[in-house]
């Protein structure tokens, strides 16, 4: 290669920040030059905090996760406040929003998403596509200006703050959806001392992620942690109030069944969207995301690649048989968008003759959904629909499905294992924190689990010293530790004459290292007396 | 008892060096010992410290040096000839291959001076840079983490008794009940106040002192205990629970920190580990509660490639909660060997001169060329750490000879076939040992050595004070002193330099080739030690030593700690069918087992290495209790009995690595090394098990 390998990474948020992250020893060698063009003046932060920093628990300092003083120390030129508004794909020139343009050999997408803001009455819509979006992409940013006022997603600092604002208040939230990131956000809030309602239109929280059981199990659990959860409510429309001063406010949310849910803050968890417009209007395949194949190249550009939020992985169709786009969606998690950003990094140090070439990229499996919560333990992933004694049709030639469940709601505790092979595809795991966290590791190590599965709710039971019973007193318990003496030999030195700790001490050895087991060779002693006594009348 | 005279000295195994008084029957000659007050074992002895006269009077022990003879047997000779041999060879093949084709392999079993003199033997008698010792193996990731945040390593930077008044001790990676049990009386107060938190992939003794509400044990998966302080770090951070003042005045990298942990927040943690987001986030309020804090590491932890990382990481934590240096909290490494203190101090280690110096530092050079009468030129750069030492035995371009002392390296080396293969490559090895260990099995010549009771010296302990070994019964006949072998040596070799065979006058050279280094014990004598004196280093003349360091600062030039960020990758992952090995010790037996294995009353409690797994992992293999079981990887194969406990994680089966043959664990375990400090993954190795078919049983 003659020059530098020009790459261009649109987005600096946490999965392009690890791209760059990763890529600055290429370059320090001078083989690659980077540009980062970021849309927000500061350094970006772990978005996956918002709601705790919502609720005050923790602050701005402890997010952030660039370092752009170091990207530059190394060489790269990072743009921030600066956007991109459209890609030159013949020209290989990328048109910025400060007027200039750069030139590029590849271009990493790492744009994200944004919250979707649902159809309401009195809230206005933006399109996601088309043309007047992508001729001005950063208006599609800018709905806080254009929200009424009361009303707010939950995605960026700025609408954490309103929230925060609100709890300090004291004023009622209300939270339409009933999602992860929502109901962290109402749990939150609620143990804050906020006032808080979550509506949804399903009959259960997180429907996308648990089982019918499971989410009534979290319904109680929402409910019991001061949550107002109201169901199979469809919302419609908000209305709103004119102040004295003539503002305009959000008053309540109306459903379809006519209900009206009143507060002072509206939180729209709808999910998010993946910001895709500068690759629609460059006429790259987009669907749910930007479509790119296993080497998170577009499927109509290999020098164009997506990662995060804004990418969505598909095979790439075979030549000629059409290019129906595929149906999935990006995973909304962080854990998969920093996988790809680690991959293509390597990828292109490889190239560069700097790395041995990654191995090929695994396909993400469904990630592991854990919400963020205090009082309440939830970890969900994979297809949990099935239950024990469902069919499994699609088996085929695989070792069947499995189900295997313990539900107690009584005491707020249901889990679901969905496994074939032993090994997990999906899982439930509710008011158990042990048994998930066992679990979570179980399905990421892709692990067998036992053939006796009660073994693992175990781990949410008490200690097993304190379920053998008794056990302290048992011949072959160890007493002194220091000198490994049993409680056997204490009673068996008692019987040859031992009668106080010290004569104990004296024939076993028991007592004389850190001296911590004193006490307890005086309860054996004393339990052995107790058993001389009753057992003399007898002889 | 009339006719006995009660010698003050310590015991001959472990870091806490407990304080013992050997009488011997001036009758019968026999040795007992008993404890003796001292601040860290009140008087108090474990199993092996009790039984540690038995050790004397081993018929085991070497008679007199031993010649390997042409049908492999060994016969004895006199000390002339084998010395005369060992210099013969040695001369020869330095000049065929160059000095550094003769290796030094030292231990933190030896004393202060024989440590010391080694260093000097290797580095301008043998003009060797190839000297390394088995504490590679022990405390080289703790080592290397706390020179780089403080700047000096001293285990315990304050001491042991400081423990006493904790509320809170969070301990990761080590067995003290097992491994030096009198220290568990320093862990009562946190107990009393609940706040012992032991962080071990097994419910061991030691977790144990955290049941009924005396604290906390946390069972991560084995080899991601760096995950897991990521997680702990985040929280203190996120939940603004960092002693922001301590941090600004008296530390320098906390930015960078914030953000590298940024990213692991609990849940995440969680998912790495196997840990409750709810256990991280209870545990990291805990440690921040204000009270007065320890967070100590061992072996579990460190013994990793990421060992230097996540000492770093337990690092980072002490103080962005503000605990090192302030009185009644702090950070320390528990040292596991008797001398492993000052065993890494004075020059055994291949990047290293004594006081803790630098051998790279031209100003660390000259000085102590100077006490050694040589120039600073002819001093050799640095060496080779352990494992990469003994990865070169008989390779082109590595070593030809090894002289081993105070180790066993066939027990205690990772992946014990490429170790064994390689010393059946070396054109000599010589091994000076007490027992006719298993290294020694491979020897061309075995010298025999005084041990503990027949020695005069000085330990450092793993408080960092100097203590006294005395001399309380006489040596064998055949037995001589390694320093009176290295004169002898020396002489032979026609080496620059003095080597003196009494351990005062080479403890008095230590003390000045220390002088002004880290590690300085420049105003340290014999006197000072025998008035009882409380001795910590650094001790400069002129100064009453330090008891706790970072008082008023840390050893950088603008004192202040370095807070590094470290990034997790996480271990290797068990594939199918297979668990994770972690390796251990036992309250009855000591490192190799070379002393212990030998003492009836510990051999028979423990007569056997015995593999743990969980009830339910062995039920889905077919085992139970008791029966034989073969672990298998690509390094080879041990054949043990199996324990089914609930104790361990299911994913994990634990074996000691006290025995040798076929139950060395370390048949097993990588010799991958951590980056930064040499150290190899004892801790993390993959295996598969199954029973071993019954006719496969060995009669």
């Amino acid at each position: 290669m003659t020059g530098p390998l020009r790459v261009v990474v649109i987005g600096y948020g946490p999965v392009g920040a690890r791209f760059v992250e990763e890529s600055l020893d290429a370059v320090r060698t001078g083989r690659m030059q980077l540009t980062v063009v970021g849309a927000e003046v500061h350094e970006a932060y772990n978005r996956v905090l918002i709601a705790e920093y919502a609720v005050d628990r923790t602050h701005r300092d402890a997010m952030t996760i660039t370092d752009s003083a170091e990207a530059v120390a190394a060489g790269a030129r990072v743009l921030l406040g600066v956007s991109a508004l459209r890609i030159d794909r013949t020209a290989r020139r990328i048109g910025l929003s400060d007027g200039s343009s750069i030139e590029y050999d590849r271009i990493v997408l790492a744009t994200g998403a944004r919250a979707n803001v649902p159809t309401l009455d009195g809230v206005p819509r933006f399109m996601a596509h088309g043309r007047h979006g992508a001729q001005h992409p950063e208006r599609l940013d800018l709905a806080d200006e254009q929200m009424p006022t009361g009303v707010t997603v939950l995605r960026d600092l700025a609408d954490a703050d309103r929230i925060r604002a609100a709890i300090a208040a004291g004023a009622g939230i209300v939270i339409l959806g009933a999602g992860v990131l929502g109901l962290e956000l109402a749990l939150a809030a609620a143990e804050a001392g906020g006032r808080v309602t979550v509506v949804h239109h399903g009959g259960f929280p997180m429907p996308r992620n648990l089982d019918r059981a499971g989410g009534v199990t979290l319904a109680r659990a929402l409910t019991d942690a001061g949550v107002t959860v109201v169901a199979h409510s469809r919302a419609e429309a908000i209305v709103q109030h004119t102040s004295d001063t003539g503002e305009r406010r959000f008053e309540s949310l109306v459903c379809a069944d006519g209900k009206q849910i009143a507060g002072e803050l509206l939180v729209l968890s709808c999910g998010v969207a993946a910001r895709t417009e500068l690759a629609a209007d460059a006429a790259l395949p987009v669907a749910a995301g930007i479509v790119v194949d296993e080497s998170l190249a577009s499927w109509a550009d290999a020098s164009v690649f997506a990662i995060g939020d804004c990418a969505v992985v598909a095979a790439r169709p075979p030549e000629g048989r059409g290019t129906e786009l595929p149906g999935s969606a990006p995973a909304g998690l962080i854990g998969p968008g920093w996988r790809q950003a680690s991959w293509l990094a390597g990828t292109m140090l490889a190239e560069l003759g700097l790395a041995a070439a990654p191995p090929e990229l695994a396909a993400e499996r469904s990630a592991v959904v854990m919400l963020k919560a205090e009082r309440i333990d939830v970890v969900a992933v994979g297809d949990v629909s099935a239950e024990p004694w469902d069919d499994d049709p699609s088996a085929g030639d695989r070792p069947r499905r499995q189900i295997a469940l313990w539900a107690d709601p009584e005491h707020g505790r249901y889990v679901k294992m969905v496994t074939r092979g032993g090994v997990l595809e999906g899982l439930v795991c509710i008011g158990m924190p042990r048994t998930a966290s066992e679990l979570t590791l179980l399905f990421e190590r892709r692990a067998e689990l036992p053939a006796d599965r009660s073994v693992l709710l175990r781990l949410d039971g008490p200690d097993p010293a304190q379920v053998s019973g008794g056990s302290a007193l048992d011949d072959e318990s160890t007493v002194c530790l220091c000198n490994g003496v049993t409680a056997g030999q204490i009673r068996e030195s008692a019987r040859c004459g031992s009668e106080t700790v010290a004569e104990v001490s004296l024939a076993t050895r028991a007592g004389t290292g850190c001296g911590g087991c004193k006490g307890r060779i005086g309860e054996v002693l004393e339990h052995y007396r107790t058993l001389e006594a009753k057992a003399l009348p007898a002889g | 008892m009339p006719g006995t005279l009660a010698v003050a000295t310590h015991c001959p195994y472990c870091a806490l060096q407990c304080a013992m008084s050997v009488s011997v029957d001036g009758e019968t000659g026999v040795a007992t010992v008993a404890g003796r007050d001292f601040p860290t074992n009140r008087g108090g002895l474990c199993k092996k410290g009790w039984t540690a006269a038995e050790l004397l009077r081993s018929p085991d022990r070497i008679p007199a040096p031993l010649l390997r003879q042409g049908d492999g047997s060994f016969e004895e000779v006199t000390w002339s000839t084998a010395l005369d041999l060992v210099a013969e060879r040695l001369r020869a093949l330095r000049s065929e291959y160059g000095a550094d084709a003769v290796g030094v392999f030292g231990g933190g079993g030896l004393t202060n001076e024989k440590a010391y003199q080694l260093g000097k033997f290797a580095r301008i008698a043998l003009g060797t840079s190839r000297i390394d010792y088995n504490g590679r193996f022990c405390m080289s990731s703790a080592a290397a983490a706390g020179n780089r945040a403080f700047g000096i390593d001293r285990g315990l930077p304050f001491p042991l008794t400081d423990l006493d008044d904790a509320e809170t001790i969070l301990l990761l990676g080590s067995n003290v009940a097992e491994t030096m049990p009198p220290l568990l009386s320093h862990l009562a107060g946190a107990r009393a106040a609940g706040g012992l938190i032991v962080v071990d992939p097994r419910r061991t003794a030691t977790a144990r002192q955290c049941e009924d509400g005396a604290g906390m044990h946390v069972q991560p998966a084995p080899g991601t205990d760096l995950a897991l302080l990521l997680g702990l770090i985040h929280v203190v951070i996120a939940e603004g629970l960092a002693d922001a003042e301590y941090v600004a005045e008296r530390t320098s990298g906390f930015t960078a920190l914030a953000r590298s942990v940024s990213t692991w927040w609990p849940e995440r943690s969680q998912a790495a580990t196997g840990v409750p987001a709810r256990d991280i986030r209870l545990l990291a309020r805990r440690l921040a509660s204000g009270g007065r804090t320890f967070i100590l590491t061992g072996r579990g932890v460190e013994q990793h490639v990421d060992g230097t990382d996540t000492a770093t990481a337990a690092i980072n934590l002490a103080l962005i909660l503000g605990l090192p240096g302030r009185r009644g909290s702090g950070y320390g490494t528990l040292t596991g060997q008797g001398n492993g203190q000052g065993g890494r101090e004075h020059g055994q280690k291949c990047d290293q001169l004594p006081g803790y110096r630098k051998i790279t530092d031209p100003a660390a050079r000259a000085h102590v060329a100077a006490v050694w009468g040589v120039s600073p030129e002819s001093l050799p750069l640095a060496g080779l750490p352990a494992v990469e030492l003994l990865a070169s035995m008989g390779q082109p371009g590595g070593i030809r000879a090894l002289l081993v002392h105070g180790s066993n390296v066939v027990v205690s080396a990772p992946n014990r076939s490429s170790v064994v293969q390689g010393l059946g490559l070396l054109d000599l090895l010589v091994v000076c040992d007490f027992f006719f260990s298993e290294t020694a099995e491979h020897a061309d010549v075995i010298l025999p050595v005084t041990q503990w009771t027949e020695e005069e010296g000085t330990m450092t302990s793993l408080e960092g004070r100097v203590i006294r070994r005395r001399i309380a019964t006489a040596a064998p006949e055949g037995a001589r002193s390694e320093l009176w072998i290295l004169r002898e040596l020396a002489r032979r070799l026609d080496a620059p330099g003095v080597y003196s065979d009494d351990p005062r006058e080479v403890f008095d050279e230590l003390a000045r080739a220390s002088a002004g280094g880290p590690a300085d014990y420049s105003g340290i004598d014999y006197e000072l030690l025998d008035s009882g004196a409380e001795v910590y280093w650094p001790y400069p003349v002129g100064s009453t030593g330090t008891p706790r360091l970072f008082r008023n600062g840390f050893a950088h030039p603008d004192a202040r700690a370095r807070i590094v960020a470290v990034s997790s990758r996480g271990p290797v992952i068990p594939g199918p069918g297979q668990l994770t090995l972690i390796t251990g010790r036992l309250l009855e037996q000591y490192q190799s087992g070379n002393q212990t294995r030998r003492i009836a009353e510990l051999n028979d409690a423990r007569p056997e290495a015995i593999a743990e797994l969980h009830p339910a992992t062995a039920g889905d293999l077919g085992i139970t209790t008791g029966d034989l079981v073969s672990i298998t990887n690509e390094r080879g194969e041990v054949r043990v009995r199996a324990r089914l406990s609930a104790d361990i994680r299911r994913d994990t089966v634990f074996l000691p690595f006290h025995y040798a043959d076929e139950q060395s664990a370390n048949i097993l375990t990588r010799d991958a090394t951590d980056p930064i400090s040499g150290m190899p993954e004892f801790k993390n190795a993959l295996v598969t098990i199954r029973p071993a078919a019954r006719a496969e049983v060995p009669a």
